[in-house]
């Protein structure tokens, strides 16, 4: 194995000590460029006030002292929670007993099922919610003509009590096969006994996986909910998409993000705007930080 | 944004500049003569348009060849907020904006509150205003300055589904007395079919406030009244609030497949809409076909004859344009020559803005077979002589526009009512215009 | 891989072997019912798509004058389209999968000065909204000139924090530090070991980090949204949606809710070809351990 590493090509040694600095170098230029000095941008910016008339001058933390107490932004937050806790615990549970299933092999067509279920990932945003935007559709919607057709009432997707399930719902078709895959990955990833395994009929093999392959994935688990208590509080693009359907409930203050991309680019308070996503950006790592306790509490 | 070689810059191509700038006047005031002086190719102006309308090339490509010396690129970056977005981006940026861009009416005090139009008037010829309806050359010009050049109008009319009308013995609304009473009669008499849709609108809201004699705003400089829940919008609020209230018009979103399907199988039995309007009616619909009816839009007052008007754009040119005379005599060119005016009136369905084609009586008698044949142009022709020319909008009327959607969509979800909606509005905009830096009076 | 192995299978195995594809078949349809409905609306005239049953064909199959459409509209904007989308995603998923693979390296395998403040920040950045980061970018591109260049899109696309995570975790195990070492002990640099051993090992995980990448490329709306004015450098995804609105305003826009479903059709058959080939290599890269093991 080692032959191929005497080199054949005289070329510069790096050392190890230089290494990692030049390993990093073209990521961190791109994450600096890209990344940090268009925050601290927008952290400048949310220090500031550009008003229509009068101009532009700096208010030091004014517009994060009216952040705290908006409750368009918190009324936004708490949505967000309620969403996360119906949305997260269906997702991860159906992914994760999708993976289960396929890694066991106790099913047929493991391959087609696991590029299927993966497939709505590969869809944009913008198009997964136009398309359950018009399945979702209350009076003409396929959903509705088939209850119409059974003479059951028609469900109304775009209510107050609903939207927040519909959307869920998208979130959901988008993102379970996802984290499934990840899932997968990990369990397969476990060496396993095969001659163990292959004494074991159905039942064992399924109490198997659950007593001795989960466990051993939950640092994987961790990691995606992590990952989905981030992408929960930063939702944006399927409220957004979907707002024309379902306008008497869905506001411009709907998410966080919803109100800082309504007051950036529809009310042109871009101050604000950079204030109220910094403050987002706070709750994001409190809750995180919160659940990376929690989690550490329960593992020990 | 011009392809003249900056280095080059000699006595000889200065000239041949203020030839080029020259020679774009006269065709200004010879509108369709095409006196345009042969250019090479290096010292051709460029112009870029930022234009969603359909076909909006065609009429570039017509005025190139009349002005073989400018090169017009049009481009569509989106309708309605994203092109907004993007425009209001590049004011602050300072840098990407295009010369000459398409605005809607209501967008104009904005834009101009951000100083980014640039007034027309020195490059137009005297008196070019006269040629314009009344009301659209009040809303683009500020005594003597001229910040963009109307373009098509959106007069209003009640379009109705005369099929439903008739099977349930429902008159055709003259005033907004009748339209309620028919509206309760319809809903009783044929349950899930409603004579109108409420939907959160804003821009309809404006447009059929404006014809109840709402006017909101009065900006002066930096002083601006707002005036939003008055007693007329407070009026008109619980007119409608009634007949939600008796479930005599449905609340869905409107501009939805669902809403198109609903009026097509005359689920909605009429629409108070614009002259625009029936371009996407025609393409969206086909069991209704045929069977539309156009009458005036109804009145506050009996024997009223009083309109209005729901959206319509103007060309603006931008104050960063190198080629102001250029963009004014493109904006003219597509504002009023008259084969571009007839083109867009005829092909691409655009209301007209100036008089002649308005007074055109073979133009307007023109019989739409969506309409069962009638000429249903005259109907709009004649709402657009009754628009009162005096509505304001406000500077930051996105932001208004925000405020209805949300706050009526909270009435509509059955949070208050309508009319508490409009004092909500109220309190968040006076808020937002001290916030921005105005005297709010 | 799994546990089916030569197993005696009992009856009762059958049986339960049945009832779970049963129910993964039913999430199955799930999937794909959104799908098929732009299948069956790519086929209809817009008076069909509103009148007509969602999930099935009308009897005036339009698919022909759809597609037609779609590719003549605005002289064939919609090749050019998913000609840039494919261009913005290819680069931008090249070049943040090589960063990645890096940095996660570098990650995985040194322990240098700052080590763990860098990767907290990398993994912080994830939790600052895009939104806020966008208005920035613009302002800072409007400057130096990028707006409206592929660049513009490019460049942050590079930056994937995420992807920098993965391939910690993914080097972490499949790479062990013997082979570095044997590596070292021969006396070859740091970049040689990795260019000439490890990189074969890498691929799988390079792989992975790829097509997510790849996806959050194609997928992006937003940044190009704000930064692309000119309709020749539209990805598809701000294209389609600039299409969608046109009949949702008034002033005269044209109406183009079936060519918009044959564009999202048209626009998700690439991703989903490029899965079907990529399955086997890709999946290989997410199951870190399996190399290991």
């Amino acid at each position: 194995m080692t032959r191929s590493l005497a080199g054949h090509r005289p070329r510069v040694i790096i050392g190890k000590k230089i290494a990692p600095y030049v390993l990093l170098l073209p990521f961190v230029l791109v994450f600096v460029a890209f990344l940090i000095v268009p925050m601290i941008y927008a952290f400048n910016l949310s220090l500031h006030k550009t008003a229509l008339v009068g101009g532009t001058r700096f208010v030091g933390f004014d517009n994060y002292a009216r952040a705290f107490v908006d409750p368009n932004f918190w009324s936004g937050v708490w949505l967000l929670v309620r969403f996360g806790l119906i949305q997260m615990p269906i997702m991860l549970s159906l992914a994760l007993a999708f993976a289960l299933i396929l890694d066991s092999g106790l099913v047929y067509a493991r391959g087609l099922f696991r590029i299927a279920f993966f497939l709505p990932y590969a869809v944009p945003a913008v198009i997964a919610t136009l398309m359950w935007g018009y399945l979702y559709g209350p009076a003409y919607g396929p959903i509705a003509q088939i209850a119409a057709f059974l003479s059951l009432p028609k469900p109304d997707f775009f209510s107050e009590n609903a939207i927040l399930g519909s959307i869920a719902n998208i979130t959901i078709w988008e993102y379970t096969g996802y984290n499934m895959i990840i899932y997968f990955a990990a369990l397969q990833a476990i060496p396993t006994d095969l001659e163990e395994a292959s004494k074991m009929d159905g039942a064992s093999a399924f109490t198997y996986a659950v007593r001795v392959k989960l466990p051993m994935i939950v640092p994987m688990i961790i990691v995606t909910i992590m990952f989905s208590i981030i992408g929960t509080l930063q939702l944006f693009s399927e409220p957004y998409l979907i707002t024309n359907l379902a306008r008497s409930v869905i506001n411009s203050h709907f998410t966080p993000n919803y109100y800082a991309y309504t007051l950036a680019f529809t009310a042109q308070q871009y101050n604000y705007s950079a204030a109220i996503s910094f403050v987002l950006g706070a709750v994001v790592a409190v809750f995180s930080y919160a659940f990376m306790l929690a989690s550490n509490r329960g593992a020990r | 944004m011009t392809n003249q070689k900056s280095n080059g810059a000699g006595f000889s191509r200065m000239n041949r500049r203020q030839l080029l700038q020259g020679s774009a006047a006269l065709g200004a005031a010879a509108a369709a003569g095409g006196v345009a002086l042969p250019a090479r190719a290096e010292d051709k102006v460029k112009l870029t348009v930022w234009a969603w309308t359909p076909r909006t090339q065609e009429m570039a490509d017509l005025y190139m060849k009349k002005n073989p010396n400018v090169d017009v690129v049009v481009e569509n970056v989106g309708q309605g907020a994203p092109h907004y977005v993007k425009l209001r981006n590049a004011i602050t940026a300072g840098t990407g904006l295009p010369d000459v861009a398409l605005i809607e009416f209501n967008s104009i005090p904005s834009f101009r509150a951000l100083n980014a139009l640039a007034d027309l008037s020195p490059n137009l010829p005297a008196g070019f205003g006269d040629q314009y309806m009344d009301w659209t050359w009040a809303a683009v010009s500020d005594g003597s300055k001229v910040f963009g050049l109307p373009w098509n109008s959106g007069p209003m009319a009640l379009l109705y589904h005369a099929d439903v009308l008739d099977r349930h013995g429902i008159a055709v609304p003259e005033t907004w007395d009748d339209f309620a009473e028919q509206a309760k009669k319809l809903a009783k008499a044929a349950p899930g079919t409603y004579l109108a849709n409420f939907g959160v609108d804003p821009g309809w809201t404006a447009a059929v406030l404006w014809q109840a004699g709402w006017r909101p705003f009065r900006t002066n400089g930096t002083e601006i009244e707002i005036r939003i829940n008055d007693d007329i919008a407070k009026n008109w609020a619980n007119y409608w609030q009634a007949l939600i209230d008796a479930k005599a018009v449905d609340t869905k979103p409107a501009w939805t497949t669902e809403w198109f399907a609903a009026l097509d199988d005359g689920t909605y039995a009429s629409w108070v809409t614009a002259a625009w309007a029936p371009i996407l009616m025609e393409q969206a619909m086909k069991k209704s076909f045929g069977k539309w009816r156009a009458a005036p839009m109804p009145q506050w007052q009996k024997g009223g004859k009083v309109a209005s008007n729901w959206g319509g754009t103007v060309f603006s040119a931008f104050t960063t344009t190198p080629n102001l005379k250029a963009a004014t005599d493109f904006a003219a060119f597509m504002s009023a020559d008259p084969q571009a005016a007839r083109f867009w009136l005829t092909e691409v369905f655009l209301f007209p803005v100036l008089t002649e084609l308005v007074d055109d009586k073979v133009l307007m008698g023109h019989k739409y077979d969506f309409y069962g044949g009638q000429p249903v142009n005259e109907v709009f022709a004649e709402a657009l002589t009754q628009v009162d020319p005096s509505f304001e909008f406000a500077p930051f009327q996105d932001y208004v526009n925000l405020q209805i959607e949300d706050h009526f969509a909270q009435a509509i979800a059955g949070r208050g009512t309508l009319a508490d909606a409009f004092d909500r509005i109220q309190d968040a905009v006076v808020a937002y215009a001290g916030d921005q830096g105005y005297t709010v009076k | 891989m799994g546990i089916v192995g030569n197993t005696v299978r009992s009856a009762r195995f059958r049986l339960s072997r049945w009832v779970l594809t049963a129910i993964l078949c039913i999430y199955l349809v799930y999937t794909l019912i959104p799908i098929f409905y732009v299948v069956t609306a790519s086929t209809k005239t817009n008076a069909d798509l509103f009148g007509t049953f969602g999930l099935w064909f009308s009897d005036d199959f339009h698919l022909r004058e759809n597609l037609v459409d779609l590719f003549t509209m605005q002289d064939g904007i919609f090749l050019r389209w998913l000609g840039n989308t494919f261009f913005y995603a290819l680069t931008s998923a090249i070049g943040a999968a090589f960063f990645a693979l890096l940095a996660g390296y570098a990650f995985a395998k040194y322990d240098f000065a700052g080590k763990r403040l860098l990767f907290a920040l990398v993994l912080g950045a994830v939790m600052i909204p895009q939104t806020a980061l966008v208005i920035p970018l613009y302002l800072l591109f409007s400057k130096v000139g990028l707006l409206n260049t592929p660049l513009a899109v490019i460049l942050p696309s590079l930056v994937f924090p995420p992807g920098v995570f993965l391939m910690r975790v993914y080097v972490e195990e499949a790479v062990s530090d013997e082979i570095i070492d044997a590596g070292r002990v021969d006396g070859a640099g740091e970049l040689h070991i990795l260019s000439g051993l490890t990189f074969r090992l890498l691929m799988p995980g390079f792989a992975t980090v790829f097509i997510l990448a790849f996806v959050a490329a194609w997928n992006n709306y937003f940044l190009p949204l704000v930064v692309m004015s000119t309709s020749d450098q539209f990805p598809v995804t701000v294209g389609l949606a600039i299409w969608y609105a046109s009949a949702t305003t008034g002033s005269g826009g044209n109406l183009l809710f079936t060519v918009v479903m044959a564009g999202s059709l048209v626009s998700i058959l690439p991703v989903i070809l490029a899965f079907l080939i990529m399955q086997r290599f890709w999946q290989g890269g997410l199951s870190a351990g399996s190399v290991k093991a």
